[in-house]
């Protein structure tokens, strides 16, 4: 492919494209799926991340991340990036964070699990 | 880039095992709740966490929004359209003003989007599509399936929407002109399906009964009656 439709055609822009048989596939959300949904939708309530940010910020991934991450994969990422740009979070907050959640939850099921 | 039939989304492939209809519904929950919470199901509630205790928003408002997301189904768009079926003044503000007509019958919008309402005729018929993500009229259908989302109906939905609807065994006569319409952030569509005949005599309840999802994105007709599948 020439660079120049790289420049031209951003990730998302996918209208005209060639592609393939549409699959008619759905799946009920899972919880945190729901939960994400939930979270954009407050997070645009509050003017914190918009609609549109959030598109952009998942066009931000890249093709690969894009590729390879599910559909609210890609949101969960694209706000915890654009939060960063707005200094409302640090990457050093969310690791922090996330490594507190991981340790919350191996010593509820230690205790749910006493044998195991 | 692109290889034919492999895409850029794949939500919902790890769970579904390839079978895409709706109500197929192992209680797929419980086998997450028992694991470990994954990567991004800690990412998010740790983003949650964060800016809860920041105090950018109350995680009661959290729960409410998920409340309001089950609370949306396509039976709103259905009353919807089933109401503008039979009342003529309704269709024509409803057409005029897609979100004060649903707004008249006491559906809400929770987000700042405007909906405009396509009208399918003999001579017209409506589809719509998001090209660049999934923009959705959320607040009268509830969530879009998975296949509005992914590639292949976002591609070919706007070259050639002929072949996109007879792979859902539509097939729409040469002589009708069939509109696309691309959402984006800000408008979402709606399609007002033609009423099927043989349905004069029925209730308006009756008649929303037979409005799907899927004829008001605009890839199927609504039909009476209805065809086995």
């Amino acid at each position: 492919m020439s660079s120049e439709l790289l420049v031209k055609k951003l990730p998302n822009d996918i209208g005209g494209d060639a592609s393939g048989k549409i699959e008619r596939v759905e799946h009920e959300l899972l919880p945190w799926e729901k939960r994400c949904h939930a979270l954009a939708d407050v997070l645009d309530f509050h003017k914190i991340i918009n609609t549109e940010e959030k598109r952009r910020g998942v066009e931000a991934l890249g093709s690969e991340m894009i590729g390879k991450l599910s559909y609210y994969e890609r949101w969960i990422v694209a706000f915890a990036n654009i939060l960063f740009q707005k200094g409302i979070l640090t990457p050093g907050d969310l690791a922090i964070k996330m490594e507190e959640l991981e340790a919350r939850h191996t010593s509820e099921t230690a205790r749910a699990h006493p044998n195991a | 880039m692109g290889t034919v039939g492999d895409d850029n989304d794949h939500d919902g492939h790890d769970h579904d095992h390839g079978h895409g209809d709706a109500g197929h519904g192992h209680p797929h929950e419980e086998i997450f709740i028992a694991d470990a919470p994954g990567y991004y199901d800690l990412m998010e509630t740790a983003v949650r966490e964060l800016l809860i205790e920041r105090r950018l928003f109350g995680a009661d408002e959290i729960r409410r929004q998920i409340e309001v997301l089950d609370s949306r189904t396509p039976a709103l768009g259905a009353k919807v359209v089933a109401r503008a079926w039979v009342d003529e003044g309704f269709r024509r503000r409803l057409l005029e003003d897609g979100r004060k007509g649903c707004e008249e019958l006491g559906i809400t919008f929770y987000d700042d989007t405007q909906l405009i309402v396509l009208e399918n005729t003999p001579k017209v018929h409506n589809l719509i599509v998001c090209t660049l993500c999934s923009c959705y009229p959320r607040p009268v259908l509830g969530l879009p399936p998975d296949w509005y989302k992914l590639k292949p109906y976002r591609a070919r939905a706007v070259y050639e929407p002929r072949a996109v609807l007879e792979e859902f065994g539509t097939r729409i006569p040469d002589d009708v002109e069939i509109i696309v319409s691309d959402s984006t952030a800000m408008v979402r569509y709606l399609v007002l399906p033609m009423r099927p005949p043989g349905t004069e005599t029925m209730s308006e309840e009756d008649l929303g009964a037979l409005v799907t999802r899927d004829a008001m994105i605009g890839v199927i007709p609504v039909e009476y009656p209805k065809e086995a599948a």
